[in-house]
């Protein structure tokens, strides 16, 4: 899931080495992807009103249904 | 609704197009697809125009319903990824159809559009549709736009923007 994740949001950074996506596996099955990336290409990342975070998460979602758990995206 | 029906295909080839459009967008399509995991395949399709400076493709596969998603949720998030990652690199726009799903999504929306228009005439109040997507908006205001006895009209910003249909008469001169 998290080279979903990471494809994207190197695409789309201008300083992609700098891109980080940890998975973490919660005790309840659920799966956070946490992305970290430079600071100043946190707002292309994130989108103007998180519309980009929000396409992520929803291309995350049918990623997840094929791994048949919940996904959730924090970018930090 | 006309899932078992075989779709013609058609081979087009490409003689014209402008940039290096088609190919950017293709890899990145396929680059998003394959990390989705998802069982899917992309042509160019034939309604694309090569001279134009926006590239169509068709999507099918045995996952063209998970990728569809919820009214069409899906497949635009996939076309606005392509779309920012295709202009990161080159200019033009791509728009993506799975499975003819637009076009009957288009046409369920103009029997809504009738439809609500008769009741709106009847009961002689307006109603206001769910928000839409610029083009499925397009879709109902052209379907009303010779109908004299409704009027439309888009309010709210985004993706929250909807379609009144009021009663013409409320607004006649």
């Amino acid at each position: 899931m998290k080279e979903l994740i990471e494809y994207i949001a190197k695409s789309l950074a201008s300083k992609p080495d700098e891109v980080t996506v940890t998975e973490i596996s919660e005790e309840d099955g659920q799966v956070v992807l946490r992305l970290e990336c430079a600071e100043d290409d946190k707002g292309k990342i994130i989108g103007r009103q998180g519309r980009v975070a929000q396409a992520m998460r929803v291309l995350l979602r049918v990623r997840a249904v094929k791994d048949d758990v919940r996904a959730s995206l924090e970018i930090v | 609704m006309g899932f078992g029906a075989e779709p013609a295909r058609i081979r087009v080839l490409m003689l014209n197009m402008p940039t290096e459009l088609l190919p950017v967008s293709k890899l990145v399509l396929d680059n998003v697809m394959r990390n989705m995991k998802v069982s899917a395949s992309s042509a160019v399709s034939k309604n694309n125009d090569p001279q134009s400076d926006t590239v169509e493709f068709d999507i099918e596969g045995e996952d063209s319903g998970l990728l569809i998603g919820r009214r069409g949720e899906s497949l635009k998030a996939l076309q606005f990824i392509v779309n920012l990652i295709v202009n990161r690199k080159t200019e033009g726009r791509v728009i993506l159809d799975i499975e003819g799903y637009k076009e009957r999504r288009y046409s369920s929306l103009r029997t809504l559009a009738k439809r609500v228009a008769e009741r709106v005439v009847d009961v002689g109040q307006s109603i206001t549709l769910e928000p839409m997507t610029p083009n499925e908006r397009r879709v109902i205001h052209m379907e009303l736009s010779e109908n004299n006895k409704v009027e439309t009209e888009s309010t709210g910003m985004g993706d929250q923007r909807k379609i009144t249909i009021y009663p013409a008469s409320d607004k006649a001169d």
